[in-house]
This record gives structure tokens, sequence and C-alpha cells, in this order.
């Protein structure tokens, strides 16, 4: 009976999405702007990051998105970074929004055309968006659209954990 | 033993049939599309919408997550 339970708590471990705490899983994705670009998460070791993932057919991510571009310009890059992670079929469909959106390119914006990221984050919802520390773990997961409030919120934790 | 690789078989199959059964939120690009619209009528269809994001919520939802409340 033993060996049953360790069995099942193994396979539970096993299938479980990565949860706060955890180590943010690592990428390597081509750049939404540039194809030839190539961005890595090794690239922000150390910095404070929101990524997130959306898609350009998602109502949901479309609402939140300006509110992203706000927050990004209130910090400088080299503090705090967003992160977006685009699961478009088409990359094109995902340019023609945040063109729309963040004309400024404001945001780091990233294709993920094999949608290796919420399979790997299991996410239960889209959007999802997963704070990370300097240390690279997972601060908090926000799944569902950011409302101003939300934002709030995110903004007082981004603060605590930049250091300001 | 038997009844151990029963158990693990029976979890090992049941895991591949969730996969191939449930469609993930980040796989829910093409019922995005306008024409997978049960209504025509836009204000129907956003009420619909509604309700359907409440009903789906336990599995994730088109945009948002919701409890099943139909609150947020």
């Amino acid at each position: 009976m033993k060996k049953i339970i360790l069995l099942i708590m193994v396979m539970i471990n096993l299938y479980a999405a990565p949860r706060v705490g955890d180590n943010a899983i690592e990428f390597s994705l081509t750049d939404l702007y540039h194809e030839s670009k190539i961005v890595s998460s090794s690239q922000y070791n150390g910095k404070v990051t929101l990524l997130n993932l959306w898609a350009s057919w998602c109502s949901g991510c479309q609402a939140e998105m300006p509110l992203f571009v706000d927050l990004q310009n209130r910090y400088k890059k080299n503090n705090f970074e967003i992160i977006t992670s685009s699961i478009d079929s088409s990359p094109s469909a995902a340019v023609d929004f945040l063109n729309e959106v963040d004309m400024q390119h404001t945001l780091t914006a990233l294709y993920d055309e094999d949608k290796s990221l919420p399979k790997a984050y299991k996410c239960p919802g889209m959007p999802t968006s997963f704070l990370i520390g300097k240390d690279g773990k997972i601060v908090k997961v926000y799944v569902g659209s950011l409302d101003h409030n939300d934002i709030k919120e995110l903004e007082a934790t981004i603060q605590e954990l930049v250091g300001n | 033993m038997y009844k151990l690789f029963l158990i693990a078989l029976v979890l090992f199959t049941s895991g591949c049939s969730e996969h191939l059964v449930r469609v993930m939120p980040y796989e829910k690009e093409y019922f995005a599309q306008d024409k997978m619209s049960l209504a025509p009528v836009g204000a129907r269809s956003e009420q619909e919408g509604h309700i359907f994001l409440i009903r789906e919520a336990s599995a994730g939802g088109e945009s948002s997550f919701q409890g099943g409340c139909g609150c947020r």
C-alpha cells in the first residue's frame, strides 16, 4: 500500500505545474519583431521580470496589453522587464496587434510557435503571467487578464522585489 | 506486483486520455474566431460568451480565469 501511495505521489509531482517558489522555466525563443534574433531566459538573470503568455485571438490578452505598456513605461528595463510571449499560429497577427497598442515596442515581444511555455507551465487559462524574481524563482502567478487594481497590486510587489 | 503494474497502467492511460480529450486554453485559437460564434447577433453572442466563460472556468476559459460564480 505504501508503495502505491509513493507511486501516486511521484506521478502527481511529475504532472504538477510549476508553482510559486519554483524555478521559472528556461526558454530560448525568437524575437517577434526580428525573426533572426534569439532571446534566452538567461539574459534576464538577476532581473525582475513579468513573463506574459498571450495570443492576439484572446480577448483578455488584448485588454491587459495596454496596461503592461503603461507599467513598463514606469520602470527602467534594467530593473524590471515585461516579456510577452505570443503563441499565435501566425506571428504577423501578434505583430499587427502589438503595433496598435505598443507602437514604441516598449515590451519585449517573443514568439513561441510551438507553445512550449504554456505547455511547460501547464497554463490553466489565457492569458497567464508569471512574476519572476531576481533569483529566477516564480513569485506570483496571474491566471486571467489583469485589470487596473491587479496592476496596482502587482506594482507594489515589483517595487518590493526591485528594492525601491 | 501485478496490482502495482495494473494501477500504474490505469494512471498512465488516464493521463493520456486527459491530454487527448481536453482542449487546453492555449489551443483555443480556432474557437476564438468569429465564425465559431454560435450567435450571429453581437449582443446575444456576448451574453452567451459570458455564460460560456463561467461554465468553462474550471478548465480555463477563453480569456479570463473565473471560479464559476460569474462575478468577475
